[in-house]
């Protein structure tokens, strides 16, 4: 298909406006300064609004998974397992404007924290960037930027409904006001969940279960409030003040196997972030920000019947039967998150570009049950700098180098180094960098057991020391009429991984295998692996001509990871879990206005992913699965418009059915149909007292 | 227009100044949850109550049907065998306690823990008490059964009458082999229920066992008594654990190499009183890590060979499998000790024997 493509291009004349508008959007993830798309230093992937729109994503799973070919997501009962080129979640750093995203569900990040009716735009950007961004850093980073609200007046509603009641509200006030300005959002998120298969996995000695209830995706809800204002005192200055409150619940069924499908809680999280800054533009051009943050995120066992679970008796007495009851709830987790960064980028003679910034970073965690002593913190500062240098008309280098310091692991220094180099049609970008991450304080110190097919308790490590990445990548990119190919190729190398290895069963604490005696069917232990390495290429291809644009991304991956066991004095290969060597994208879309009232967008996509390997639970399946969208404009009355999105997700009805308890290559639940409308009023434009055009504006925290 | 602006901007302001305040939503459960679960005991207790004495079964308890049916069974039994007595079946395990009672059971399961049970029979005044252990061996969770039972002694809640605490009777049944006697009549019931199996090819039992650094009660050694006794009726018996240094089911393979068991039929059984996890997935599951390459097991440094089942690791080492001998299904050996009558028995006449127990220390001992 690609050859094809670049054949076409040859014929092709006429540059279409739309993919040059693309390639002219501003993108600020890969240095943290603005630059356009196609003079970006790193090479970055982006889903424009325009795509985002015609895809009609209902959450940021089905947008990423989608529309890259990178990324890979398996939407189980406790939530979505996310991978980028083959490193999970942990090793993804995800911003919301700039910000880190705080808060996961059972470790993964909670992507439900992000509207996706409110997102302008996501930039992603491969490999470690800890030299700008710090902590986790490592596989890649993604940068949701929300949208820009400057109407006198905006009252917009979006409604989305799908299959299995998938249902997706988001509501925004707009207001602005002299020097003020406010955005208040809301959205919720439900679905029913679904059940693939009814079949458990048993054993070959047991009779099998054929009549689970047990769910495939459970049933969840969550919502989210939030408020940002923002105050222009004068010319070049503006301050602002944002907070969220979120909830999330997820629901499990119970059923008659209490091996397999009775549980006594269900799942919930509370989520609330507050934050203050401002920039300031000087009269040379220099830019500085400031951002105070606060984020906190608690997570609960909601009980459902009585249940004996970890408590304290009367004496004060740790243990594990504390009787519980319908309506009850126990704190497993809260993590709070307190951080302040300054930064500043300066213009530099000889087409120099200098930021630089300081941070400090907060983190406290509180589990009353689940951490000895009930709770653990961490201190982070840092000190970083930057410098963009267009040392030749064709050539561009940037070097980063971050100083951290962390309260367990002392002092570290994180070089960067990119390149570019354009030729006619071509640039060329090379880069190497190095990520860390900082063991989190739920790695050192949680314990936990996690009930699902069988029990597996998970314990933390105090000895975990700090995962360190260099990273490698050599990409083209080759942009001509119309069309527009990248291809990179990658080597990420990883060491003191940190990941769960199995040990023995006799090691788990003494009142927690009396309690679950048999049941305990694996303890697990947080470990730094010796090395894991990932390496790869991403190929990306795009081509629009007039109302058609159609596109592939394909991401060829392999692994290599060892593990010390100690038993043998040996390392031990073992596979990253979720691994799989292929998988791609293709879209194809196609829009026209008929009339001043009436726009039709039609989108054909595909997603395919060959076999995931697992360590434990089978292997996941290959799978392909299609959607098709449209998107219908049906222009405006007065100050109010309207949109209305429906389409068709997995045309072909592809369902994994594996038996629950072992891995699936995908959750779909066969094919889905939704339908969204979008309700619009505005009023006048705000009469703009900062010009500034950096989009640091912006990237004020309403998700975060 | 513009005063109603200014109006919602501020009320804007106002929301964002609660949303850092509306964090603290944390839940304190106290200890009085503690009491309210012992008053739904109690309820179950004063409804269930027809007799002055009480039998209590304790077992580790299970999340399987068929431990559920195969304890149904046992306690009906019990009630047959012992008139005037109410029976009641305990579990000491949380999580089965939990599942057990959750979700649509076909029948209702109050599985309570022992502690619960005995302060309720305390509060409703049994005169007699009889706590039976369905342990097989006495190692670590026996020792937990005689704890419960200490803490009810001494009326540890503190709540109980003393009168009636210095007056109740309170007897102990040995687990199912208390002693070397016991192993020897296990062995012969063993043998009457499974030597058509012994007779095909080796018999083995898979027992749980304890951990050396568990093994407080030296009660281990039961298990090699248990072989001893076995094999004095046919040397094709052998016992081996989950747990137990030294007997897990490489060592069960190197005796019965250096008996000249080296091909032929392998048969198992779960030295257990219901077929669980263990019985499911250690014994019969399909767990395998045999390595291809080298053709042989990887043994640990504790002399084990892991996340292997006995039925994988014998049918790798050239021994015969019949796979419905390793099904809980008709003809197949993954049952419990307690789906066999002439075990049940064994039970009821350690009940039968109960030996009274003196854990009573008055809470006053200057009176």
């Amino acid at each position: 298909m690609g050859l094809a493509l670049m054949c076409l291009a040859h014929t092709a004349l006429a540059q279409d406006a739309l993919l040059s508008d693309s390639l002219e959007e501003v993108v600020v993830t890969a240095t943290g300064t603005q630059h356009l798309l196609k003079n970006a230093p790193v090479q970055t992937e982006v889903i424009s609004g325009r795509m985002l729109r015609q895809y009609g994503g209902g959450s940021l799973e089905d947008i990423l998974g989608g529309l890259s070919a990178s990324f890979a997501f398996n939407e189980g009962d406790m939530g979505s397992q996310m991978q980028m080129n083959g490193l999970g979640n942990s090793y993804i750093l995800i911003l919301v404007d700039g910000k880190r995203l705080h808060g996961d569900v059972g470790g993964q990040n909670d992507l439900g924290l992000i509207d996706p009716q409110n997102i302008e735009r996501i930039e992603v950007v491969k490999g470690a960037s800890s030299a700008l961004y710090g902590s986790d850093a490592i596989a890649g980073v993604i940068n949701i930027i929300t949208k820009r609200h400057d109407e006198s007046l905006l009252l917009e509603n979006s409604t989305r409904y799908g299959s299995y009641n998938d249902i997706r509200q988001h509501n925004g006030i707009g207001l602005a006001w002299g020097r003020w300005k406010s955005y208040t959002n809301f959205q919720l998120q439900h679905s029913d969940g679904w059940q693939n298969t009814a079949t458990e996995h048993t054993p070959s000695s047991a009779a099998p279960v054929t009549d689970s209830r047990s769910k495939t995706v459970n049933e969840h809800t969550n919502w989210q409030l939030s408020e940002q204002l923002t105050f222009t005192p004068m010319k070049n200055l503006e301050l602002y003040a944002s907070g969220s409150v979120y909830g999330k619940g997820i629901y499990r069924p119970k059923g008659k196997y209490p091996k397999y499908d009775v549980k006594t809680f269900d799942l919930t999280y509370r989520n609330a972030s507050a934050a203050v800054g401002g920039q300031w533009k000087t009269a040379a051009g220099d830019l500085v920000t400031l951002d105070i943050d606060w984020n906190r995120h608690a997570y609960y066992h909601s009980f459902t019947s009585t249940t004996l679970a970890e408590g304290f008796d009367a004496d004060g007495q740790f243990i594990l039967d504390f009787p519980y009851f319908k309506g009850q709830r126990l704190l497993q987790s809260d993590q709070r998150r307190t951080m302040a960064h300054l930064k500043g980028v300066f213009a530099l003679p000889y087409g120099q570009r200098l930021s630089a910034g300081i941070e400090a970073r907060y983190d406290y965690l509180k589990a009353p049950t689940s951490v000895e002593n009930g709770k653990a913190d961490d201190n982070t500062e840092a000190l970083y700098v930057q410098d963009e240098w267009v040392a030749l008309g064709w050539l561009q280098l940037t070097g980063g180098l971050r100083l951290n310091r962390n309260e367990g692991f002392g002092w570290r220094l994180t070089p960067k180094l990119s390149t570019m180099v354009s030729v006619g049609d071509v640039r060329l970008r090379g880069t190497w960098s190095q990520g860390f991450k900082t063991p989190a304080l739920k790695e050192m110190n949680y314990r936990y057991i996690r009930e699902m097919n069988s029990i597996i308790m998970y314990l933390g490590n105090k000895d975990l020391k700090a995962q360190t990445s260099n990273y490698f990548s050599l990409g083209s990119e080759y942009t001509h009429a119309g069309l527009n190919v990248t291809v990179t190729g990658y080597y990420n190398k990883v060491d003191n991984m940190i990941a769960l290895a199995t040990i023995d069963r006799n090691e788990a604490p003494l009142a927690y295998r009396q309690q679950y005696g048999e049941m305990l069917n694996k303890v697990r232990r947080y470990k730094n692996m010796e090395d894991a390495r990932t390496y790869g290429v991403d190929v990306s291809v795009r081509y629009t001509r007039q109302e058609w644009t159609a596109g592939l991304g394909y991401s060829y991956l392999d692994t290599d990871a060892h593990v010390y066991d100690a038993d043998h004095d040996r390392l031990e290969k073992v596979v990253i879990d979720g691994m799989a060597h292929h998988k791609g994208n293709v879209f194809a879309t196609w829009e026209h206005r008929f009339s001043p009232h009436y726009q039709l967008g039609i989108g054909l996509y595909g997603r395919m992913s060959s076999k995931r390997y697992y360590q434990i639970d089978g292997n996941g399946k290959a799978f392909h699965t299609w959607r098709l969208s449209t998107t219908h404009n049906l222009g405006s009355r007065g100050k109010t418009s309207y949109r209305v999105e429906a389409g068709v997700d997995n045309i072909f009805n592809y369902v994994d059915r594996t038996p629950h308890g072992l891995h699936l290559g995908t959750t779909t639940p066969g094919t889905t149909v939704y339908a969204t409308l979008t309700i619009r009023f505005s009023q006048g434009k705000n009469v703009k007292f900062n010009k500034m055009s950096n989009s640091k504006i912006h990237q004020n925290d309403e998700e975060d | 227009m513009k005063k109603i602006k200014f109006l919602l901007i501020a009320m804007m302001a106002m929301m964002t100044t609660a949303v850092f305040t509306a964090c603290s939503d944390d839940d304190d459960d106290n200890v009085s949850n503690m009491e309210r679960y012992q008053k739904e005991v109690e309820k179950t207790v004063r409804k269930e109550k027809k007799n002055d004495k009480a039998i209590l079964l304790v077992a580790f308890g299970s999340t399987w049907q068929q431990a559920y049916d195969a304890f149904d069974l046992t306690r009906s039994e019990y009630a047959a065998q012992f008139p005037g007595y109410d029976v009641y079946l305990s579990f000491s395990s949380a999580i089965c306690i939990n599942r057990a009672m959750a979700g649509e059971n076909t029948g209702k399961r109050n599985f309570y823990e022992p502690k619960y049970w005995l302060e309720a029979f305390g509060r409703v005044q049994y005169k007699e008490i009889v706590v039976q252990s369905m342990q097989v061996i006495p190692g670590e969770e026996f020792s937990r059964v005689v704890n419960a039972m200490k803490d009810f002694g001494n009326n540890s809640n503190g709540d109980l009458d003393d009168k009636y605490m210095s007056e109740v009777t309170l007897k102990l049944g040995m687990p199912l082999m208390y002693t070397e006697e016991d192993a020897g009549k296990l062995a012969t019931q063993l043998d009457m229920n499974l030597k058509t199996y012994a007779q095909q090819g080796a018999m083995l039992f898979m027992g749980h066992g304890n951990p050396d650094e568990y093994d407080t009660y030296k009660a281990n050694v039961r298990y090699t008594q248990l072989e001893e006794k076995l094999q004095a009726i046919n040397p094709n018996y052998f016992v081996g654990t989950v747990d137990m240094m030294d007997n897990f089911k490489v060592q069960v393979h190197d005796r019965m190499v250096e008996k000249g068991l080296t091909t032929g039929k392998v048969f198992c059984f779960p030295l257990m009183s219901i077929a669980g996890d263990h019985a499911h997935n250690d014994m019969a599951g399909d767990d395998d890590a045999w390595d291809e390459e080298k053709g042989a097991f990887e043994v640990n440094e504790d002399g084990e060979v892991e996340d292997t089942s006995w039925k994988m690791y014998f049918s790798h080492l050239g021994y015969t499998i019949d796979a419905k001998a390793y099904t809980d299904g008709e003809g197949g050996l993954v049952k419990g000790l307690l789906e066999y009558k002439n075990i049940r028995n064994l039970y009821i006449n350690h009940t039968k024997n109960a030996e009274v127990v003196d854990f009573y220390h008055s809470m006053y001992p200057e009176e």
